[in-house]
């Protein structure tokens, strides 16, 4: 009983895992940059959506799809701002930028939002079903259910569609889809944009688990990183896989050995699993050139 | 001067600390401390490089080794502080391992990795550390009889904070200061120049982390407890933030820095809730308006106009340490199931100028990454003298007498170029005899190019070698500029080096050389003097193509003026690759642009599509100016290139990639298709495939076919045939023949001479960024220009 | 440079000179889950001084407040602390919410002799600290008599025989183990597991699975607001529901809210409430507070009112302190409090309320049980 606990909220975790590690491969992969503040950027969700569908009583749907929206402009902003200068002149400083801006956010929304957390209680979220002898929230199916969704339509998205196809040419060779007519920069811009929205559903969905508040986010998005980096940040499947393995290891150990030693253990794991494969698992190295 | 005002400062912080409030002497300590983890990061972050967002776990193991020694063990402070000095520089060099091997956000990662894990030990190792209670009652130092209170300890942090300061002053002096910048700017370089980068990253960790821990070691008496809480993640955010604002790389920046982030919340009183959304302002600023930190851009602004330095030519130590030949046998290489390089066996004699050259893509750069140790071969042996040096990492390759330039110039561009040459322990005169005129105490980055080409080699001699090897020096060099340079080369080989050269120049190739070797597709085809190459029937071949292709019929007369390019200048720094080109393709016409390599057939072809901006002069489209167009708008014009090297998306369906060909169209008819795949039947089996699975030739017809569903008004085709086997130029010849009787307009760029004049109507031949030839194509195959330019050979 | 920001601190150090007003300083968490808490503490200080200083004060000047935020960490508690010593000088400091924070900073007063005043943490190790001469005082619950309170309350409300623990890991769960062992002893009863989990954890299911499959038929939880709210949760996943005795971290901040429906499941402990039936003191203060603060209606609005009482009745003896001391010399203040009897205060009448041996003000009698319904706290029992 206590593994399948573990199991399922594991799952609920690593899927989440997945999204914001899936945030960080949408924008290395078409522009060789991150957002390193991700953390934040899933918090922004979480607080956008409390405070329209909680404080302004909007219900849930528009107030989550308005508060995604506004994920995706602070997306496009932190491209304009923290990425573009730096990496149009070649320089690596992008990287400490963003954690600026994430400093900058987390700390406007402390003044702003409230220094205490909130709870975000979703009605329908709180019933919960039997599941081989535990009570399993509807909230802990939703969340694995909405990654998952989440990350099969970007799948899709980019396989099927016009505009997809176009992202993943960008990825595969820039200068070729400029030469399509493809708007390369504006790709970028897009691309930051559906990261940061991956990021912020996440959070909406983790709010009611967590609770919500101006740093919930900080230690999510290292791990969240450390998880791209496993999966190979050169890949979308390895990304998402490498979430779900994360959480799920996660969530064992906390249920068998304790939680202290959940943290130790998986950043461990990251330095060793960097150390033997500075690409990442599932990522590709490419040939040197000079 | 400048050490007068460090010395009053300290002076003045040590008198305010010795009689303020309490409160102030912790302030005062802190700022002490955060400036010593600083100048350690500094060290780490200024000088070498590297990222670390993990520092706070060095400070928390120098705390914890002192509480832990002075409570538990009763040790003496001043036994315990050697100690976690210790502890934490030997963690940093065992961070320093997986560190060393990654860069950029991997980095960040692994250092963000470790700083968690050392605060969960802490909390974790009950027994040794307390716990989340911590370590309580840390008592004070005590010197000579004296107890130090928290008062001695915040002067014994100011002092340790100057001799930080002063020793990193001296540090970055040194030669390992420099050769930590020469890793940041240019790891390839440093190689070349005998460093070993892997040793210098992880002595900068080392000492870095020793500083925290020593900080670390001095904040335990003086906070008087220490719990895993104190030691959180932000703690590392904000060191790096002191070295960043106050100026990474400067004596004083840490300082300035430490200053700012641990005062700043004191000088806004009220407002002091505020600092962390301050300071990450105050970053975003710095990293966007002035990069170079407080300090940095402080001292630009009064940096004193110095008057330049010369170099004095004159007798320039310049033969090598020791005389030996370069012997190389069966070397071979594969990249990705290609073989880029395969059974390459050659010799460079001291005193002789050895020649490498080829067509595109022959593999004339990846035997010389071979050589150097940039790569290492799948097969074969390289012998300098008696060594063997293949499968050696670089480093190792250049302290046994190799040195090597590049094709971009690695200079190490934030020193001069006098240090540029120090780094290297060469003299100046070096400086004086390569020619380079300029200011000794320029800032490498600044210089035009051909003086960067200069300084390059100059510090390539720098160490003596036995083998120079020089990857395309010539590139973008004036005619004048070529000649002294073949002047230097020729000296440089009669001091008793073995020179290698990699040049696209013929002129310079076989001026200068005793031997060519030619490579092409990966293997040696020719090698002898320049006259025996220059008639090899083979290297005609393979630089001119088989010109068997006998022109089709004559096509009707051409339209209206289609494209038409003006005095257009294009290139990158100093010197432009294109130096005033005129041509023009009327409709329904096939031009073809022949030359040589660096000739600047291909920077032509990017900057009428548009992918090279900015451009000066005028490109036309119709009588619409497009010059200005950024790539993906000039494709809705209506010129489309298919650029060199297929570049087709590899992990997308060859259909995906036709239908991608279509989408600067607004409206399009999927069954064009159909009238695309019927042009190019072979791509209808493949259809599903993954493009990059195709074969070469496959690929090249995907491309065509793919810039066909644009539709376009100008069809550009740059470099078709390259590493194309004989059969395959025949299918893309009928392909192109095709196009030609549908009356396409066309402007081909191909290094297969024969096979683009058999074609065209038109042909223009560029050379050194002009035009110096242009006719029909009968003319142009008949005139000896073409043979000139591309093999410098007299007209046959 | 640092010349002259050295110069510019130095004369800051000098213009606090000024000595009109008597400093009251307080170290609170005003960020954070226990935010309510903190602020709860302020109202309940403001209250008193401003009824101090409608009566003129005290030695003739009038009291003022001023507050740092400890951000829940000893180290920024210890650096709070020291400003508020070394640069507002304050006569008398108030504070610590959190356990490991006023632990951090009791060695702190007590080198430098300035009396600290504890409104809220709980931990035992904090008045009982071994020092000599001694300047910790706490108005407020103490551990070990809380964990005493806590059995017999599970024993006599619930018939609990077999008690499982669940503790947050830090400091004050730490104390809290040492405190329910010793009272589970003296009985002769042994828990039924003790389990730990981390403050941030969002899945506490294993830890109380197993303390479900050893049988326990009640649990003492030990946490924050929102580690507790996590119990909570989880519980509720788990579809158990025992009793569940609490300590009154649930009490800081918004518990309902976090936590859920399930929350009015947790008995805690408190020192006071303003429902039922008020004294004179009770009433003056009420009505002092829905006067200042227009956010509090109702006595329900008075959350947690454990804060502001125990602030209140400190401040007072605090100024009853001040006042036999005659001056604002620590060591005299101390003295002060020895001298103080009788005081009628809002938790309870105090008489000779601290003694050398005796720094803790308030004992086992003067604990009330509650529950959070509906965000609002009340005595067990009552209807709203």
């Amino acid at each position: 009983m206590l593994v399948t606990s573990a199991l399922i909220t594991g799952l609920a975790l690593g899927s989440m895992y997945g999204l914001l590690a899936l945030g960080f491969y949408i924008t290395y992969a078409v522009s060789s940059t991150v957002n390193f503040a991700q953390g934040s950027s899933m918090m922004l969700g979480a607080v956008f959506a409390y405070t329209f569908a909680v404080t302004l009583g909007w219900p849930f749907l528009p107030a989550a799809l308005l508060a995604l929206a506004l994920c995706a402009l602070y997306g496009m902003l932190v491209e304009l701002l923290a990425v573009r200068p730096f990496a149009r002149r070649g320089s690596s400083a992008w990287l400490m930028a963003t954690v600026a801006l994430g400093i900058i956010a987390d700390n406007t929304v402390l003044f702003t939002f409230g220094k205490e957390p909130r709870g975000f209680s979703l009605a329908w979220a709180t019933g919960s079903v039997q599941i081989a002898g535990i009570n399993v929230s509807h909230l802990q199916i939703a969340i694995p259910v909405v990654g998952l969704s989440l990350a099969a339509a970007l799948h899709l998205f980019s396989r099927k569609t016009r505009p997809g196809k176009a992202m993943l040419a960008v990825v595969q060779n820039p200068d070729a889809a400029r030469l399509m007519g493809i708007n390369v920069p504006l790709a970028i811009s897009i691309a930051y944009a559906a990261s940061t929205l991956l990021a912020g559903a996440a959070g909406i969905m983790i709010a009611p688990l967590f609770n919500v508040h101006s740093d919930m986010g900080t230690l999510f998005g290292l791990k969240a990183f450390a998880v791209a980096i496993l999966g190979g940040i050169t890949s979308a499947w390895g990304v998402m896989l490498a979430g779900l393995i994360f959480g799920l290891t996660e969530s064992l150990i906390t249920a068998l050995l304790g939680s202290a030693y959940t943290q130790i253990l998986s950043f461990a794991l990251v330095i060793v699993a960097l150390a033997l494969m500075p690409n990442g698992l599932f990522g590709r190295a490419e040939v040197k050139k000079v | 001067m400048r050490a007068a005002f460090f010395i009053l400062s300290f002076a003045a912080a040590l008198v305010f600390t010795a009689q303020a409030n309490s409160y102030y002497v912790f302030i005062m300590a802190t700022l002490a401390l955060t400036a010593i983890v600083g100048i350690g990061l500094n060290v780490l972050l200024g000088l070498t490089g590297q990222v670390s967002f993990g520092h706070v776990g060095f400070y928390a193991l120098g705390a914890y080794a002192v509480a832990v020694l002075t409570v538990a063990a009763k040790w003496s402070f001043w036994a315990a502080l050697p100690v976690a000095a210790l502890v934490a520089g030997v963690t940093g060099a065992l961070l320093a391992l997986p560190a060393v091997r990654v860069r950029g956000p991997y980095l960040a990662m692994v250092t963000i990795a470790f700083g968690f894990i050392v605060e969960h030990v802490a909390v974790e190792w009950r027994g040794l550390t307390g716990g989340q209670n911590g370590i309580m009652g840390i008592p004070q130092p005590s010197a000579l009889g004296f107890a130090f209170g928290e008062r001695g300890v915040a002067l014994t942090a100011i002092v340790f904070a100057a001799a930080a300061t002063w020793a990193y002053s001296v540090f970055a002096k040194s030669t390992f200061g420099y050769a930590m910048r020469a890793v940041k700017d240019s790891e390839v370089a440093a190689e070349s120049i005998g460093l070993a980068p892997v040793r210098i990253k992880t002595a900068a960790f080392a000492i870095s982390a020793c500083c925290a821990g020593i900080a670390g070691g001095l904040f335990a008496p003086l906070s008087g407890f220490v719990t895993p809480s104190t030691f959180a993640f932000s703690q590392s955010i904000l060191f790096v933030l002191v070295v960043l604002i106050g100026g990474a790389g400067s004596v004083a920046g840490p300082l300035v820095g430490a200053t700012i982030v641990v005062l700043l919340p004191e000088v806004l009183a009220g407002l002091a809730e505020y600092r962390l959304l301050f300071f990450g302002a105050l970053l975003l600023v710095v990293l966007l308006l002035a990069p170079a930190g407080v300090v940095g851009t402080v001292s630009s602004l009064f940096s004193s106009r110095k008057r330049p330095r010369r170099a004095e030519v004159e007798q320039a130590p310049i033969g090598p340490a020791a005389r030996a030949a370069l012997a190389v046998g069966g070397l071979g290489i594969t990249f990705g199931g290609v073989r880029a390089a395969h059974d390459i066996s050659l010799e460079a004699k001291p005193g002789e100028v050895t020649s490498l050259i080829g067509p595109n893509g022959a593999g004339k750069t990846t035997v010389l990454n071979m050589l150097s140790g940039f790569y290492r071969p799948a097969a074969g042996s390289i012998r300098i003298g008696d060594t063997q040096v293949q499968g050696l990492p670089a480093w190792r390759i250049a302290r046994t007498g190799v040195a090597r330039t590049y094709q971009t110039t690695q200079l190490f561009g934030s020193m001069t170029v006098a240090e540029n040459i120090a780094i290297a322990s060469g003299s100046e005169a070096l400086l004086g005899f390569v020619g380079y005129a300029g200011d000794l105490d320029a800032r490498a980055a600044d210089l035009p190019h051909v003086d960067k080409r200069l300084v390059e080699i100059a510090r390539a001699l720098a160490r003596r070698p036995s083998v120079l090897l020089l990857d395309e020096p010539a590139a973008g060099l004036s005619v004048q500029d070529k000649h002294k340079l073949e002047r230097l080369l020729r000296r440089i080989a009669d001091a008793g080096v073995a020179v290698v050269l990699v040049e696209h120049d013929m002129s310079v190739v076989m001026g200068i050389s005793d031997r060519v070797v030619v490579l092409d597709a990966g293997l040696k085809i020719a090698v002898g003097t320049p006259a025996e190459v220059q008639q090899d029937a083979a290297v005609k071949k393979a630089y001119l193509g088989e010109g068997e292709h006998l022109p089709a019929a004559q096509r009707g007369a051409p339209g209206a003026p289609l494209l038409e390019v003006g005095k257009l200048m294009a290139g990158y720094g100093a010197e432009p690759v294109l130096k005033g080109v005129d041509l023009g393709v009327r409709e329904h016409e096939m031009v073809a642009v022949l030359g040589a390599n660096g000739a600047g057939k291909s920077t032509l072809m990017r900057a009428i599509s548009g992918l090279h901006r900015p451009v000066e002069g005028g490109i036309a489209l119709g009588g619409a100016e497009i010059s200005r167009e950024p790539a993906h708008r000039v494709v809705a014009h209506g010129v489309v290139l298919v650029p060199e090297g297929r570049q087709v998306f590899p992990e997308l369906s060859v259909l995906d990639n036709l239908a991608l060909g279509a989408f600067s169209r607004k409206r399009w008819n999927p069954e064009e298709i159909g009238a695309v795949l019927e042009r190019f039947p072979k791509l209808r089996a493949r259809l599903h495939q993954r493009a990059g699975l195709l074969s070469g030739g496959e690929q090249q017809m995907l491309a065509i076919a793919r810039g066909l569903m644009a539709k376009p008004r100008l069809l550009l085709l740059d470099e078709p045939s390259l590493g194309l086997a004989p059969q395959v130029i025949n299918d893309l010849f009928a392909a192109l023949d095709r196009l030609r009787a549908e009356a396409a307009t066309i402007l081909l760029v191909d290094q297969m001479a024969g096979l683009a004049l058999a074609l065209a109507d038109r042909a223009y031949v560029i050379e050194g960024g002009r035009i110096v030839a242009c006719g029909t194509a009968g003319e142009i195959a008949g005139d000896g220009a073409l043979e000139k330019a591309y093999l410098a050979a007299p007209a046959a | 440079m640092k010349l002259l920001l050295a110069a510019f601190a130095f004369l800051l150090g000098i213009s606090n000179a000024n000595a009109q007003t008597i400093k009251i300083g307080l170290v609170t968490a005003l960020s954070g889950q226990s935010a309510r808490a903190g602020e709860a503490i302020t109202r309940g200080l403001t209250v008193a001084i401003e009824e101090i200083n409608a009566k003129g004060g005290v030695l003739g000047r009038k009291l003022e407040l001023v507050r740092r935020d400890d951000e829940a960490t000893p180290a920024k508690g210890v650096i709070a602390a020291r400003e508020l010593v070394f640069r507002e000088k304050v006569a008398v400091l108030f504070g610590g919410l959190d356990t490991p924070v006023s632990l951090a900073i009791v060695p702190i007063v007590n080198q430098e002799k300035v009396p600290f005043m504890g409104p809220w943490a709980a931990g035992t190790p904090i008045t009982k600290n071994g020092a000599n001469p001694n300047f910790v005082f706490r108005v407020s619950a103490v551990d070990e008599i809380v964990n005493r309170a806590m059995l017999q309350y599970a024993q006599k409300t619930f018939n609990a025989k077999n008690c499982g623990m669940i503790l947050v890991n830090n400091p004050w769960g730490e104390s809290n183990e040492k405190g329910l062992l010793a009272a589970l002893g003296a009985k002769g009863m042994k828990p039924a597991g003790i389990e730990k989990f981390e403050g941030n954890d969002v899945d506490v299911v294993p830890q109380l699975t197993r303390l479900k499959n050893a049988g326990a038929d009640c649990l003492f939880l030990v946490g924050n607001v929102g580690p507790s709210a996590q119990v909570v949760k989880s519980l509720d996943r788990m579809g158990w529901k025992p009793p569940i005795v609490s300590h009154w971290g649930p009490a800081g901040g918004r518990f309902t809210e976090l936590a859920g429906p399930s929350a009015k499941d947790v008995h805690f402990v408190q020192t006071y409430s303003f429902f039922g039936k008020q004294t004179p003191v009770g009433q003056k203060v009420l009505k002092a507070l829905m006067a200042k603060y227009p956010d509090i209606k109702s006595p329900g609005d008075v959350t947690p009112a454990v804060g502001v009482a125990n602030a209140y009745d400190a401040m007072m003896l605090t100024a009853m302190a001040i006042q036999n001391a005659g001056s604002t010399d620590g060591a005299k203040i101390r003295e002060g409090y020895y001298k103080i009897g009788q005081y009628q205060g809002l938790i309870k009448t105090y008489n000779k309320p601290f003694t050398p041996g005796n720094h803790d003000a308030v004992n086992e009698n003067d604990y009330v049980w509650t529950q959070f319904i509906d965000n609002q706290i009340l005595p067990v029992g009552m209807k709203k």
